[in-house]
């Protein structure tokens, strides 16, 4: 009986504001009948929120017209549907994504063989040779040649990863909040602050031998700034943005053209 | 909308015609200045036809542009706060005609305007899904499982909002009156 009262009694509220119907309603309405102490307290919540209720049943925006014709609104909308993009749907997604993803492959496929050409030796084999004797070995030039090599690759891989976050981010179609259109972007935010924080090593340290990467490098780290500030789980529209912003400065096939570029 | 997901820009005007008075109540609830509800409403139809492709076709659009509408009052009202704009009682010229012609005297229509610049205010001050369920439900009448769908929200976040946002918006309006 306590229990029962305990329970009814939180929905006491709920029956004044009018928020409760069918057999809830019944129930508390019961209730009601036997608890005066309930029955006060209904009666002094609705005297509370009846004016408050009464005050917006007599908003007269309630029944206000737009003041512009149907017909006017239609047409502007026509005109703004036509100065944008066709209907978005997946269609258009994968008009980005596939492309995108067809990059990233072909990136993939023709990276690791140049890579490879140009990976350091292992930091065992190199501590082998004292500094001193290196230098003895291999010329001025051969050094520097080595050193550009280093920082180019560098900046290759940096802007490949870079490449990888900004289509994982265009490419996601997996919902985590249907409900309030949201879109699941993982790690894309953490993976790019961690970019963001090399991107000094890459751009300022690599001097000369990325110079005609910094075009793209300032681009990319404008768009990964965006992508950081995501959270996890993001809003359609904002994905969106990234996705437009990203096409708008022609990005992934920039990063692809400067990756190749600098691989050699 | 199927025509809509197929791209057929003449399926938009029908659309229009058929959900603008509504979608711009939702709006004009929500910001209280009815250029602001326009823009929202007219960027509520370009979404939709955006993306009708995503739209399942197994219920009715109504709520689907409800809430976007709702979601672009809420941007909207984002926006005008970090502009300082946020509020509230109706610019000159805003709906006049309406307040005016609801009372036979000057001075009614006076009070009418005063109390719904209260309201105004009062609605301001409600977090922004609050604001969303009392528009929903009282400048809409939908029901509470109609404003659950519409929001994406649980039956029972739905009862609990509205009360809350009743009780919020009382003591404004009663710190208003003293």
């Amino acid at each position: 009986m306590i229990f029962a009262h305990l329970r009814l009694r939180r929905r006491v509220g709920l029956l004044a504001a009018g928020l409760l119907d069918g057999r809830e309603q019944d129930d508390v309405r019961a209730h009601l009948a036997a608890c005066a102490r309930c029955r006060a307290e209904a009666h002094a919540e609705a005297e509370a929120l009846g004016p408050v209720v009464a005050a917006l049943e007599s908003d007269p925006l309630r029944s206000a017209e737009p003041h512009v014709p149907a017909s006017v609104l239609a047409a502007r909308v026509a005109r703004a549907v036509a100065e944008a993009p066709a209907p978005a749907g997946r269609k258009r997604f994968w008009l980005v994504a596939l492309p995108a993803a067809a990059a990233l492959v072909a990136t993939a496929l023709v990276l690791p063989p140049l890579l490879k050409r140009f990976r350091p030796e292992p930091v065992a084999a190199r501590v082998t040779i004292p500094p001193a004797e290196a230098s003895a070995l291999l010329s001025e030039d051969a050094l520097a040649r080595i050193e550009r090599n280093l920082a180019r690759e560098q900046a290759a891989r940096y802007l490949s990863e870079a490449g990888e976050v900004l289509v994982s981010v265009a490419a996601t179609g997996i919902d985590c909040d249907r409900e309030d259109d949201r879109l699941d972007v993982g790690a894309a935010p953490e993976r790019s602050r961690e970019l963001l924080e090399k991107r000094h090593l890459v751009a300022d340290a690599g001097g000369e031998a990325v110079a005609s990467a910094r075009g793209v490098l300032t681009d990319v780290e404008l768009a990964l700034r965006q992508v950081a500030e995501l959270p996890a789980c993001v809003k359609r529209r904002d994905v969106e943005l990234v996705q437009k912003d990203v096409e708008a400065r022609q990005l992934l096939m920039r990063i692809r053209l400067m990756t190749r570029e600098l691989e050699g | 909308m199927a025509r809509l997901a197929q791209g057929d820009r003449e399926a938009l005007t029908p659309l229009v015609e058929r959900h603008y008075t509504r979608l711009y109540r939702i709006a004009l609830g929500y910001l209280r200045q009815r250029d602001d509800a326009l823009d929202v409403v007219q960027e509520a139809f370009v979404k939709a036809f955006q993306a009708a492709g995503r739209w399942d076709g197994s219920a009715d659009a109504g709520p689907w542009l409800s809430r976007i509408t709702v979601n672009l009052s809420i941007d909207r009202w984002r926006r005008n706060r970090r502009r300082g704009q946020t509020f509230s009682p109706l610019a000159e010229g805003d709906h006049l005609e309406v307040l005016a012609a609801v009372g036979p005297s000057p001075d009614r229509g006076v009070h009418r305007r005063e109390a719904s610049d209260r309201l105004a205010v009062a609605l301001g001050e409600l977090p922004e899904r609050q604001r969303a369920v009392v528009v929903l439900r009282h400048y809409q009448e939908l029901s509470l499982a109609e404003i659950a769908s519409t929001l994406g929200m649980s039956l029972g976040t739905v009862k609990s909002s509205l009360h809350r946002a009743l009780h919020h918006m009382r003591a404004t309006l009663a710190g208003g009156e003293s």
